[in-house]
This record gives structure tokens, C-alpha cells and sequence, in this order.
């Protein structure tokens, strides 16, 4: 009994001991986060006092690593990082370090440098708008207004006021967002020798394709052997967005402020009159056998790529020009059926005979500079340096006479340099930070340039494509505020719309009606409602 | 005669049984290996299943001279090897006491540990942790703060309880100390528990890269299974992804590379286990000296 | 016994202690602090000493959401049917393997059934696809040859529940039989012998013999797993599952990456990682208790 006891005791005394080494270890650690910020706070109330005073500076950039680093460069030393440093850096006495952030983690990285309060580069960006509300709206960020008047003028410029807005929030520039070279999203691609092989026009309107599936159908003109899938889709954005756009009826601005719901980094129509239609067409393609069956399982558009490849695809969109690139879909589909003839079309068409699509936001990556840090001038200054002269045609592009030639303006790529010159600018694409594609001053140019870099027989098709996307597009809505029910609830009702166009896209039709009912009930009720009520009384104030 | 009969018709049907399992198991590596060595129009029209189409090594001759993955698989096998060993030092330290049931203060500390099977303090404060001891972007970091897992302690902990006491009060009678008895007749009592825990340690530190992502950034201390993840991970289309355009379609990776490095990755780790398999017949001895 | 004596006889014990107690403190009590994200309104940059305090708030709004119960429930039902399907596989693949003959057959076997342990998620996923698509898997390729309709293995959801189980199975059954089998090294071949003179037959072998050796590992086993019933991995329902089938698919643990991780919250993450955490410490020391009581053999 004794013993026992004695034993309990004992047992208790080192939990005791050991909960107190915990307690003290995690006030320890907590406390230097906290010391840290302090810190960091305090200092940047004297931001750029080191620069004048003639001592290096180190700035941290952060850059993408897609682990995609040709041999003998690595992604923080390269040409590109070398070409910063010694035309940047060094005259400026300025050291430019560059920090990894894996492309696919990159917001929960980036999350986590910066809770821990150090380590966090001078210049961070993401893609994902609301990680940067979250951290203009906790605090974290630099008001960038005046150090861009001060030191950015090339780089406002550059960027423009349409970009620039949305980079703020309240008021304040907290991000200043790249520049979006090409708005156009997406496009569609029919198989035009099937429709030579029946004699068919290439269809106008929504009606018309629908005719034209049911004949891909019956007569499968590409002697598939009964696997012929007319309308190629997935559940990828670039595949039933256009198609449920188009049934969207014409709106007013209040209806369109107001009814769209922005989900992540995208509106969508959920709410807007004419999404049911959109999604009853989708039933009924699916149960009459029009539409690929599995599309539901096809979130990364592997699957429609193969079968388009195969050539079972006889219709379908896509981001604008992405068949189009080397060794990608259109080349595959001719090296396997070399008669084979895909044509950009513009077919989706609304009740006014338009073909509305999304386009993108004027912006790429949000690019911010931490409360902490304090070389918020010299970044600035790097921002401004990349936005002046040739340098960012010099990123982008490399070297004049060995990487690219210039024809009417436009840099067309040699494409008999050696391997070591063409990797050169391997990331070009994540070092160019300002820009999100190539930026020749005006957009006829940008998209010509996309035209002309892609294999010469396709470039015809591009262009097309390339105008296909641009026309009679639907911009995105933008609120002077941020709406705070989307931040919260975005990835969760994302989720939710895949669900819907899967659902009642696949119910037999005579369920259609119940099942759109009970999932648009149970959209509204997982935050739908909320962001609808916020978007209104945000429209309001904004009207005032 | 008529048990001979059923004993040889379980053998076939036993034997019939697992070869069924082992097809099924082979097929996915096969079809990896035969994507591996197919060309990209193959690939992309879905046509290769378990033997290449239009067989070519192009994807291995550039994961061979890209130095950097060779870089990697090197650093990866250091990696390992020493988070192994110490793993295994560590389990073994903590599960020879705690496998005695009277060590007086053995139900806290087994307590303790059960404790953090479930609760931890989650990415900020690991990842404050190592800041705070200057791990960060060095090897230590992606090996101490997994160096017990209180699944596998819990496993050698119940292996060693097997062990018959009398072994251990013969060695004690003889005034060998509890070190050299842990030593000198648990272990190598243990040699098949240890080589499976080894083994698992081993493995979940090849194929684990998450802590990577966080801790390090200096590109010569990627171990393969993050270059990996960065092939297969970048393709990936979401909506962050569809948000860069141009800019990440031009980057992405052909199919083929990816199965290459795939199984530049895979093979290495799964040579251990056949040469640990020398271990697993140990146990005779055991049975001897239980007899 | 007094301390003193007891102290100079075990100290040695103690000794092999220090280390890995330490080690426990210092990695994974010392970052415990971190929970009390789920009692605050956490700010990335105020850091959690400097993040307000909420109370339960946070729980609140947790238990208020639908679809908390809904994943909670797919959560406790698939953990349920992988204890009836996929935790005894292993066991009976690593006695199939015990009782094989030929030895470079038995080495070559356990070798080959590992392999899918060692395929990562993603590459599973894009498989399992090829494999059990309605359109043209190739399970539903055979069944239409043959003349029957295809079975939506992947889009309907109680189909579904059998494509998961078996992957799981497929990934997990050689890796688990390890353990298995180095249990069963323990084994004294001469009861064996015994039972040969007493003419049993070989499932009677298996049954009075090879399954009691296991027993403590499958105890062992089997209480860790009844603790992390709650508790799920993300990848598996996450590769293997998709829209269609979300209404099963969809478990704690895509939950918390959805509405914790994406969008930042990382409040609401804590607090299902603490309700999750407390449930299983819950569920660990009941099956502890039992097969104390039952089976006389305890993990603690």
C-alpha cells in the first residue's frame, strides 16, 4: 500500500517536473516570437535609414521554385539572379538575395514565414487575393503609397491605375499587383474535319452546336468505334465556364455587383439569372450521352486531353492557346490522326447572339512588403529598376542576337540557340515579378508574341484563339472593399460549385429540378447567403 | 494420407492466392517503369499499360546527368542512414525501461508519450521551435524532431515485454547490469523487430518531405522525394495555378521525366527490405531458448 | 525497498530514460503552446502571445457547421469499415506468407507486395482512375465486353466505398504484413512438430498456434488504431475521392485543409485538431482499459 503510493507520488512529481519544463520551454519560445516582432515593429519605424548611410544592404526576394532548374544553375544562383545582382545590386550597393518558396506550398509557406515574425524576404507575392486581404487586413503589410511616389514612378507607370486598385485595401496600397499582359481566358476547338467529312457549317450559336454534337454522335465521323465523345469536358474551369456563362441573361451593374460570388481568385455566376438554364443544358448533353461521362473525376484535364489526343473529342473549350503548344495536344492528335484539323471557335452564344466569357483581372502575382521589413525603399527601388528601360525585356526575353531577334518589335526566340543560352531564362516567368507574361507596351503586341513563339503551323490557329478569348468578355467585379464573407468561405463554396455542376449535371433529368434546388438551398445556407449580404450592403455604401 | 492431400491442396490454393496479390501489386510499378521509357505522344494518347510504346531512354539519360537529382539521391541516403540509427538508439533506450511494467513513474511517462500521439502544437510553433534552436535550412532539422515515434516505441516496447523474464533474471543473477543485459541478449533477441522498425524509419524519412517544404531552402540539401513532389506537384492544375496563364504552362514538365525520376526515387528504398529480410530468421534462437 | 536502494539498482534504466524523455519535452511539448490558437483570434503577425483572446468562439461556429458532422460521421464510417476490411488483411496475408514453402517465392512476394506503399498518392490517384472509370477503366472495359453495364465504381457513392476499401487494402495489406512477420520469427517451430505427432491439420496449426503468437502484436495494433478512429490521413479519401461521391468522400481531414488551411483560418483547424485530439485520447485509454479486462495486456 505504501509502495503504491509512494509510487503515485512519485509518477505525480515528474508529470509536475515535466509540465513545468514544458510551461517554461514554451513560455521561452513564445517569448522570443513576441521579442522578435517587437522588434521587427520598432524598426521599421526607421525604414531606410541604412541605405544613405553607404553600408550594403541585403535584399530578400522571394522567388518560385518549381524544382525545375536546369544542371549547373540552381534556382537562388543562375543568369537571371547573376543579371539582378550586377546590374541592380551591385550599382546600387545592394546585396539581392533570393529566397526559395516551392510553387505549390506556396501560400502555407509563406503563412508560416510570416508568423514567425523573422526570416521573411523583403518582397513576398502570391496568386491568391485572399491571402493578401488576410494580411492587409491582420497588419502585416507596408502602405506602399508614398515609397511609390517617392521611388516607383517608372514602376506606376508601368503598372497603371486599373492594376494598381487592386492592390489596395481601404485605401492603402498595400500590394502592388503585377501586370496582366493577355486578358483572354478561354476559347473553343472543334474538329473541323469532321465537320468537313459531314458537310456541316461550323456551328454559330449554342443551338447549332447541339446539332452538331448529336451528328458527331450518331455518325462518328472519326470512326471511333461508338467512343466518340462530342463535347469534351472536364471539371476544370476552362471547360464549363464558357458554357454556363453563356446562358447567363443580361444584367444590370447592380445585379452584376451584387449576384456574382467570387470564389477564390474567380467569379462565378451562381447566382445570376440563367445558371440553371446553363446547367439543365449540361443535364441534358450528359444523359443523352453528348458529353464525356467521367468529366466529373477530371479536375486536372488529363483525361479530356488523352481522349481529345486520341482524337474522341469533337468539341471542346480550353484556356485560349493551350492545345497549341510543342508536343502538346494539337501536335499528339496529328502525329495519331495526321488528317486531323482542330479550329478555334467562338460557339457558346447568349440571348443577344454574344459570346460572353470571363477574362482574367488585370493583375498576376500580388507583390507586398512585410510591416517587418526594412528595406522597404531598396525594394521598391528593385521593383521600380525592373520596370525601367529594357530590363524587364531582358528578363524576359534574355539576350538580344543570342536568345531572341527582334522582328517588328516583337522578340522572337532562336530557336537555334544552344541549350545553355535557352536555359538562361528558364524562369523567366517567376523572375519577372511585375509582369504576368511578356509586356512589349501594348496588348496587340503581347498577344502577337505568344502568336509567333508557338510552332510555326499553328500559328494561325493561335491568333485566332488568342481572339476568341478577348471577345466579349466579362470583366471581374471589383469592390472598392474587400468582402470579407469570401475570404471565409471561398474554398469551401468552390468545392461546393464543383458539386453542383456535377450533381445536377448527372441526376437523370426528371431530378433535375429537386436536385438543384436542394444544393443551391445548401450552397446558400455554407456561405452563399452571407457573401450575397455582404456584396449588397457593400454595393450600397459604394453607391453612396 | 488424407491430410497430405489437404495440406497440398492449401499450398496450391495458398500459393495461387498470393501470386494473385503480387500481380496486382506489381502492375502499377510496371506501368510506371513502361511510362518511364515511352515517348510523349504514347503517353499523352493513353496508350501505354504495362509495356513501354515506342521505347526510348531519353527521360532516364536526363535524370542520370542532371547532377543535381544524383546530389540528391546522395544526400537523401545520408539523410536517412543517420536518422535511422538514431531512431532506433533512441526507441531502443526508451522502450527497454518502459517494457518493464514495475519501473516505479513508467505509466507517466508512458502517459507522455501517448499523449503526443495526439496532440501537438501544430506548424507555427514547430516551426518557431526549430528557428529557435538554429536548425533551419541545416540536416538536424529534418532529424531530430521526428527522432521517436511513439507508434513505433509502442510496437518495441510490446516485442521486448515478449521476451521471457527468465532470460533476463539468469543474465541478472550472473550481475550483468540492465545496460549490458539490453545489450548483450535483448537485442539481438530483437533482431526482427528492430530491422522492421528500422525499416519504417527508414522509409517514412525517404518518402516524407514535408517538414522539407518548411525547413529548408538551400536547394543542395533537397532530398529526392521533394524534387519529386515538385515535378509531380507543379502540374497540377488548380485555380492558383490556372491564375499564372502562360507563364506555368511553359514550365511544365514532360510525363515521361516524371516517371523516370519516379522510380529513380522509388528503387533505392525498396532494395532495403530484401537485404533486411536476412534478419527475420533470428528468431529460431529465440524459439530454442524458449523450448 | 527505500529509494536509495531501489535507485542504485534501477538508476541504469532511468539513465536509458533521460534522452528520449527530453527529447519528448523539448519537440513535442514545448510547441503545445500552439493550441491555445484555438482559444484565440489568430493573427499572423501579433503571433499567438499577441492574438486576442476568444473563449469558444471558435468552437462555436465549428459545431454550428453542417458540414462538420457530415465529415465527422464519413470520417467514423470509413475509419469503421477499414478496422473490419483493411486492418485484418494484413494479418492474413503475412500468415498466407508464413505458410509458403518455397523460400525465394515467399522473399520475392513480400518484396513485390510492399511496392504500392512506396507509390505516392498522386500517382495512385491518376491509376486508380485508369483502372475503375465508368467510360473506359479497365475493370469496366472487361464488364462491357462482356456485356454488362458499366458499375460507376468512382461516381457512385456506395460503389465508391468498395473502390476505397480495396485501394486501401492494395496500398496498405504487404506493408502491414512486416510487422506481422517478424513477430511471427518468434514463433518455436518445434510446437510445431508437436502438432505434427498430434496429427493436426494446418488450419488447426494456424488456428491453435501461429494465431496466439501474434495475439500482443495484434492487441497492440488494434488499440492505436481504435484511438485514431477520429482521426484520418488527407490523401487517401482525397485522391481516391471527388465531386460526385463528396457526400462520403468528404472527412475531417479535407474539412480542416477546405475551410483551416487554404483560407488561412488557422483557428478553426486548431479547434477540430483539438476536438479530434481529445476524442482519440478518449477512444485510446477506453480500448486500453478493455483489453486490460479482456485480454490482460495494456499499452500503458
Amino acid at each position: 500500500m505504501v509502495k503504491a503510493q509512494r509510487g503515485k507520488m512519485k509518477a505525480q512529481t515528474l508529470l509536475a517536473l515535466t509540465l513545468g519544463c514544458t510551461m517554461l520551454l514554451s513560455a521561452c519560445s513564445g517569448g522570443n516570437g513576441n521579442n522578435a516582432s517587437n522588434g521587427n515593429t520598432n524598426a521599421s519605424g526607421s525604414t531606410g535609414g541604412e541605405a544613405a548611410s553607404g553600408e550594403q544592404v541585403t535584399l530578400k526576394v522571394e522567388v518560385f521554385d518549381r524544382g525545375n532548374s536546369p544542371a549547373g544553375s540552381t534556382i537562388t544562383n543562375n543568369y537571371l539572379t547573376k543579371y539582378v545582382q550586377d546590374n541592380f545590386g551591385t550599382p546600387n550597393n545592394i546585396k539581392v538575395e533570393f529566397v526559395p518558396v516551392p510553387r505549390s506550398e506556396e501560400v502555407q509557406k509563406l503563412n508560416v514565414l510570416m508568423a514567425s515574425g523573422s526570416d521573411v524576404p523583403d518582397i513576398v507575392f502570391t496568386y491568391d487575393s485572399g491571402t493578401f486581404y488576410r494580411y492587409a487586413q491582420q497588419g502585416g503589410l507596408t502602405d506602399l503609397s508614398e515609397l511609390l511616389d517617392q521611388y516607383g514612378s517608372n514602376l506606376k507607370t508601368f503598372l497603371g491605375d486599373d492594376t494598381l486598385a487592386y492592390g489596395q485595401y481601404e485605401g492603402q496600397q498595400f500590394a502592388l499587383p503585377a501586370k496582366r499582359a493577355h486578358l483572354g481566358k478561354y476559347s473553343s476547338f472543334i474538329r473541323q474535319d469532321w465537320l468537313d467529312k459531314l458537310g456541316l457549317p461550323v456551328p454559330q450559336t449554342t443551338d447549332e452546336l447541339y446539332t452538331t454534337l448529336k451528328a458527331f454522335k450518331e455518325k462518328d465521323p472519326g470512326q471511333t468505334g461508338g467512343k466518340v465523345i462530342p463535347l469534351g469536358m472536364s471539371l476544370a474551369p476552362a471547360q464549363f465556364e464558357p458554357l454556363l456563362w453563356s446562358f447567363i441573361q443580361p444584367v444590370t451593374e447592380e445585379q452584376r455587383y451584387t449576384l456574382t460570388q467570387q470564389l477564390g481568385s474567380n467569379d462565378y455566376p451562381i447566382l445570376l439569372p440563367g445558371f440553371k438554364d446553363g446547367l439543365q443544358f449540361m443535364n441534358k448533353l450528359y444523359n443523352e450521352g453528348l458529353m464525356s461521362t467521367d468529366f466529373s473525376l477530371d479536375e486536372d484535364k488529363k483525361k479530356l486531353n488523352e481522349d481529345a489526343a486520341k482524337g474522341l473529342v469533337g468539341f471542346f473549350s480550353e484556356d485560349d492557346m493551350n492545345p497549341f503548344y510543342p508536343d502538346g495536344l494539337y501536335a499528339t492528335l496529328q502525329k495519331n490522326i495526321p488528317d486531323a484539323k482542330l479550329s478555334a471557335v467562338d460557339v457558346y452564344t447568349d440571348s443577344e447572339g454574344k459570346h460572353p466569357k470571363p477574362e482574367y483581372a488585370p493583375v498576376g502575382l500580388y507583390l507586398m512588403i512585410p510591416k517587418s521589413s526594412k528595406n522597404a525603399e531598396a525594394a521598391v527601388k528593385y521593383l521600380d529598376w525592373m520596370a525601367s528601360g529594357d530590363n524587364l525585356l531582358a528578363i524576359q526575353n534574355g539576350v538580344e542576337g543570342e536568345n531572341y531577334t527582334l522582328e517588328n518589335g516583337i522578340p522572337m526566340a532562336k530557336a537555334d540557340a544552344t541549350d545553355e543560352i535557352k536555359n538562361r531564362i528558364y524562369n523567366w516567368g517567376d523572375m519577372a515579378i511585375i509582369s504576368n507574361g511578356k509586356q512589349l507596351g501594348e496588348t496587340e503586341k503581347n498577344v502577337e508574341s505568344y502568336v509567333v513563339n508557338m510552332p510555326e503551323q499553328f500559328q494561325d490557329e493561335t491568333r485566332k484563339a488568342l481572339s476568341v478569348s478577348r471577345s466579349d468578355t466579362i470583366k471581374p467585379v471589383l469592390f472598392d472593399r474587400p468582402i470579407e464573407a469570401q475570404a471565409k468561405y471561398g474554398t469551401a463554396l468552390r468545392d461546393k460549385l464543383n458539386e453542383i455542376v456535377v450533381k445536377t449535371t448527372m441526376v437523370k433529368p426528371d431530378q433535375f429540378e429537386s436536385a438543384y434546388e436542394s444544393m443551391i438551398k445548401d450552397y446558400m445556407a455554407a456561405g452563399g447567403q452571407a457573401i450575397l449580404d455582404e456584396r449588397i450592403k457593400a454595393y450600397e455604401e459604394m453607391k453612396k | 494420407m488424407r491430410e497430405q492431400q489437404a495440406s497440398r491442396t492449401f499450398d496450391v490454393v495458398n500459393t495461387i492466392a498470393i501470386l494473385f496479390f503480387v500481380l496486382l501489386c506489381l502492375a502499377p510499378f510496371l506501368h510506371i517503369l513502361a511510362i518511364s521509357l515511352s515517348s510523349a505522344r504514347a503517353i499523352m494518347s493513353g496508350e501505354v499499360s504495362l509495356l513501354p510504346v515506342e521505347l526510348n531512354w531519353k527521360a532516364y539519360k536526363q535524370v542520370f546527368t542532371d547532377m543535381s537529382m544524383i546530389r540528391s539521391l546522395g544526400f537523401t541516403v545520408v539523410l536517412t542512414l543517420i536518422f535511422t540509427v538514431l531512431c532506433m538508439l533512441m526507441s531502443i533506450a526508451a522502450a527497454y525501461p518502459l517494457a518493464k511494467t514495475k519501473l516505479k513513474g513508467r505509466k507517466a511517462v508512458m502517459f507522455l508519450i501517448v499523449i503526443t500521439m495526439f496532440f501537438s502544437g501544430g506548424i507555427i510553433p514547430e516551426y518557431m521551435l526549430v528557428r529557435n534552436l538554429h536548425l533551419l535550412d541545416s540536416i538536424w532539422a529534418l532529424v531530430l524532431p521526428g527522432l521517436i515515434s511513439p507508434f513505433y516505441l509502442i510496437i518495441l516496447i510490446t516485442f521486448f515485454q515478449n521476451i521471457p523474464d527468465s532470460l533476463e533474471e539468469s543474465a541478472e543473477m550472473d550481475g550483468s547490469s540492465h545496460i549490458r543485459t539490453l545489450i548483450s541478449i535483448i537485442v539481438p533477441l530483437s533482431m526482427p523487430v528492430i530491422a522492421t522498425l528500422s525499416l519504417f524509419y527508414a522509409v517514412g524519412r525517404w518518402n516524407g518531405f514535408q517538414d522539407t517544404l518548411m525547413y529548408i531552402t538551400s536547394p543542395e540539401m533537397y532530398p529526392l522525394q521533394l524534387k519529386l513532389y515538385q515535378l509531380v506537384q507543379n502540374n497540377m492544375v488548380s485555380e492558383l495555378m490556372q491564375a499564372e496563364g502562360a507563364t506555368g504552362q511553359s514550365m511544365l514538365q514532360p510525363e515521361g521525366l516524371k516517371a523516370a525520376s519516379v522510380m529513380f526515387a522509388t528503387v533505392p528504398i525498396l532494395l532495403v527490405y530484401p537485404w533486411l529480410q536476412r534478419y527475420f530468421v533470428s528468431g529460431v534462437m529465440l524459439g530454442a531458448v524458449k523450448g | 525497498m527505500n529509494l536509495a536502494v531501489y535507485l542504485r539498482r534501477y538508476w541504469q534504466l532511468y539513465a536509458l530514460l533521460v534522452l528520449p524523455v527530453c527529447y519528448f519535452i523539448v519537440f513535442k511539448y514545448a510547441p503545445m503552446y500552439g493550441i491555445l490558437i484555438a482559444f484565440k483570434d489568430f493573427n499572423f503577425f501579433q503571433g499567438i502571445n499577441g492574438s486576442e483572446w476568444i473563449g469558444f468562439e471558435a468552437f462555436k461556429e465549428v459545431f454550428a457547421m453542417k458540414d462538420f458532422y457530415k465529415t465527422l460521421r464519413n470520417t467514423l464510417m470509413l475509419n469503421f469499415l477499414d478496422l473490419l476490411v483493411s486492418f485484418p488483411a494484413p494479418l492474413f496475408l503475412a500468415i498466407m506468407l508464413y505458410e509458403l514453402k518455397t523460400a525465394w517465392f515467399k522473399k520475392l512476394s513480400q518484396t513485390i507486395l510492399y511496392i504500392p506503399h512506396f507509390i505516392s498518392w498522386v500517382i495512385i490517384g491518376g491509376i486508380v482512375y485508369q483502372v475503375f472509370g465508368t467510360q473506359s477503366g479497365m475493370i469496366n472495359n472487361i464488364i462491357t465486353s462482356m456485356g454488362f453495364e458499366a458499375i460507376p465504381f468512382l461516381t457512385d457513392k456506395n460503389d465508391w466505398l468498395i473502390t476505397y476499401l480495396a485501394v486501401g487494402v492494395w496500398q496498405s495489406a504487404g506493408w502491414g504484413t512486416i510487422i506481422y512477420l517478424a513477430a511471427l520469427t518468434g514463433i518455436n517451430r518445434e510446437l510445431f512438430e508437436a502438432a505434427d505427432v498430434d496429427g493436426a491439420g494446418r488450419l488447426r496449426k494456424i488456428w491453435s498456434i501461429t494465431l496466439p503468437s501474434l495475439k500482443p502484436t495484434i492487441v497492440t495494433l488494434l488499440i492505436i488504431n481504435l484511438g485514431h478512429m477520429i482521426a484520418i490521413g488527407f490523401d487517401r479519401p482525397f485522391v481516391i475521392g471527388n465531386t460526385a461521391v463528396r457526400d462520403y468522400s468528404d472527412v475531417l481531414s479535407t474539412f480542416v485543409y477546405r475551410i483551416g488551411i487554404e483560407s488561412g483560418q488557422y483557428t478553426l483547424a486548431t479547434v477540430v485538431g483539438l476536438f479530434q485530439a481529445v476524442v482519440g485520447l478518449v477512444f485510446v485509454l477506453g480500448a486500453n482499459y478493455a483489453s486490460k479486462k479482456l485480454a490482460d495486456q495494456s499499452i500503458m
